[in-house]
């Protein structure tokens, strides 16, 4: 099995490079007609290539690596029938059965917001199906002990996120803030602009947060001891993985996510026991810890997370809500886009990236001490998460927009048939910090729910 | 005459594109994802990429098509402006497949049918019978009931051409004027000496 998230099989690789032309970071090379690679200490583990990648194992060529023998390689099932991929990334779907097969293993599960805009495509549904009853119950039914959601950590992500950039903005400290969501961007930031990290936000992501959370607050609600947790993260990204094994990422005292699938390992899975997906009825995700707010829930688009905080912080700082909660104007395709919001008395300047390609400009605004910005969302991937990596791999790139679009309206009409449409209004957050973290930003939240970036700092 | 569809060698880069929108264009079944059990994932084009060139290759709708010629049963015929195999008379006999001369046929699985042959089983397994697959062959239709064909339009490189029997006229009509126009400067260079 292949240890590298991201890899080429050089046995398929064709050599047409288009993964070399859609990598954000430059870190694929090759010359044409010859197997490409990828430079690990570049990669942000995006797995753009592995969506834009058309070389597969055809039946029209004989290679010398029979087929299950590949699948055995990847980390993928026999059970699997679609072509594989020259770009693909490790497959972690063994270690899912093996926790659900143990019988003193309590298993949580997380879905991050895009999931459930998406998977009903591996089954035949149209792009953007909103499928957030079936997702909940394909995951019951596969066994797991309780099915928490991302969301409810993303809500928790804008109290402790919204918290800091008010923070900052009243005692002067370090701006623009980014978001700290996307783990190919906070890697990027490590690895190329570390002279730039105290301009992340020390948030730890949506996934890390719940991880955390499942563990601690989790356990003492269930009465478990955490060891025995299994924590399952299913995400649309393949930098999840990385992100969930880096050192530090166990504030609970253990590794606080223990694996993270794709949303297309996810359905490989629900196949392989044989699940009629589009058959299952609705359930509702577990509480707590899976209740969630429409602003949660659009942190699966680009612009969501702006969105989402700027929903809470602008209350939060004039004690008068927005008086429209659509807010139009981050929402959009540019790979930049700029606004200045005022509300009752409060001016805040924001930007919005939406792929890694355009940030560098934006940094060298900063740098150069052109930009005003106080608080600034970056994407790795083209629509945010909607069209990370580990999602439904979209066949044909005429396709790509029809399906990224559909699936950031199912986000945003998702959001807007949810009673709870703000992080603060969420009554099961309300309780967690009542009953256990405290205060945003007190003493247990810094401990479980930051990270130092400082301390991930690279050698330039 | 029949149109085709031809590879360019000079710009083909071989991502093998034109094969998955072809796969696609030719699922019989409502499409689904790339995963399903029920969907054989066929495409007509082949991508040849050995070190001396990289180019797709596929039916070129011969008009004295040696399939058609070859094949026992009747199943490969002319329809409008391609060579065509009709599924249901194939009997899966490989006759076309050893008489085209560009290996642009090919035998496939076809989930859309029973063969009702069952396959002898070792008893000693214990395993019930188990059907043999139905097998029929597969090539180039031009994307007949879609209007244009897929690999042409997906192809990032530009190094496919739909070639119909007008463009060849017009080529035909174009060359043979330059011809023309050589010929009459040699013959007056002839009529000078």
């Amino acid at each position: 099995m292949t240890s590298a998230i991201i890899s080429i099989d050089k046995e398929l690789c064709t050599g047409c490079g288009q993964c070399r032309e859609i990598c954000p970071v430059d870190a694929i090379s090759g010359t044409p007609d010859t197997p490409h690679e990828i430079d690990e200490a570049v990669c942000i583990l995006c797995g753009q290539c592995v969506q834009i990648c058309s070389g597969y194992d055809s039946p029209h060529d004989t290679f010398t690596t029979s087929r299950a023998e590949r699948l055995e390689r990847r980390g993928m099932l026999q059970t699997v029938q679609e072509p594989l991929f020259a770009a693909h990334y490790r497959g972690d779907i063994h270690r899912v059965i093996e926790a659900l097969q143990k019988p003193d293993t309590f298993t949580i599960v997380q879905c991050a917001p895009a999931i459930r805009v998406a998977i009903g495509e591996e089954f035949g549904m149209s792009y953007g199906t909103l499928t957030p009853g079936k997702l909940s119950s394909a995951l019951h039914a596969l066994g797991f002990d309780r099915v928490y959601d991302t969301n409810f950590a993303a809500d928790v992500t804008i109290m402790e996120e919204g918290s800091e950039l008010i923070k900052r903005i009243k005692e002067n400290g370090t701006l623009p803030m980014f978001t700290s969501c996307c783990p190919g961007w906070v890697k990027y930031m490590e690895d190329q602009h570390s002279d730039m990290l105290e301009h992340l936000s020390s948030c730890k992501s949506p996934q890390q947060m719940a991880g955390t959370l499942f563990k601690t607050y989790g356990a003492k609600i269930d009465k478990l001891d955490p060891s025995k947790i299994f924590s399952l993260a299913v995400m649309p990204c393949t930098c999840k993985k990385f992100e969930a094994e880096r050192p530090e990422m166990n504030a609970s005292g253990y590794q606080d996510v223990d694996l993270v699938i794709t949303t297309r390992e996810l359905a490989q899975l629900i196949k392989h026991f044989g699940i009629d997906f589009p058959a299952l009825g609705d359930e509702d995700f577990d509480n707590p810890l899976g209740c969630y707010s429409g602003a949660g829930n659009i942190f699966g688009t680009t612009g969501g997370v702006m969105e989402a905080a700027l929903r809470s912080a602008c209350e939060i700082l004039t004690g008068t809500p927005l008086p429209h909660l659509e807010l139009e104007y981050v929402r959009g395709n540019e790979g930049v886009r700029k606004a200045t919001i005022n509300h009752e008395g409060v001016e805040l300047n924001v930007a919005i990236v939406a792929g890694l390609q355009y940030v560098d400009g934006v940094l060298e605004q900063i740098r150069n001490g052109e930009a005003d910005f106080h608080f600034i969302e970056v994407m790795c991937c083209p629509m945010g998460c909607v069209s990370g990596g580990g999602q439904p791999k979209v066949l044909l790139p005429v396709q790509r927009l029809e399906a990224h679009t559909g699936r950031k309206a199912g986000l945003y009409s998702h959001d807007e048939s949810l009673a709870i449409r703000k992080s603060h209004e969420n009554p099961q957050i309300k309780k967690l910090y009542k009953d256990f973290l405290g205060e945003p930003l007190g003493h247990e939240a810094h401990h479980l729910l930051h990270t130092d970036h400082s301390q991930n700092r690279r050698a330039l | 005459m029949n149109a085709f569809i031809v590879g360019d060698a000079e710009l083909c880069i071989g991502c093998q594109a034109c094969m998955v929108a072809c796969a696609r264009a030719h699922e019989e079944l409502p499409a689904k994802d790339l995963n399903d059990q029920e969907i054989p994932f066929h495409s007509r084009i082949a991508v040849v990429n050995v070190p001396e060139v990289t180019v797709a290759i596929q039916c070129r709708q011969c008009e004295d098509s040696p399939c058609a010629r070859s094949c026992p049963v009747e199943a490969i015929v002319q329809k409008d402006n391609h060579i065509e195999v009709i599924k249901e008379k194939c009997i899966g006999c490989k006759s076309c497949v050893l008489a085209c001369p560009f290996g642009a046929i090919k035998v496939v699985e076809d989930k859309t049918e029973s063969s009702g042959i069952f396959m002898n089983t070792s008893a000693d397994t214990g395993q019930s019978r188990v059907e043999k697959s139905h097998f029929v062959v597969d090539k180039c239709d031009l994307c007949a009931d879609s209007g244009a064909p897929a690999c042409v339009a997906i192809c990032p490189a530009k190094a496919l051409y739909f070639v119909n029997p007008e463009a060849i006229q017009q080529k035909v009509e174009d060359r043979r004027k330059q011809n023309a126009g050589r010929i009459r400067q040699y013959r007056s260079r002839l009529t000078c000496a």
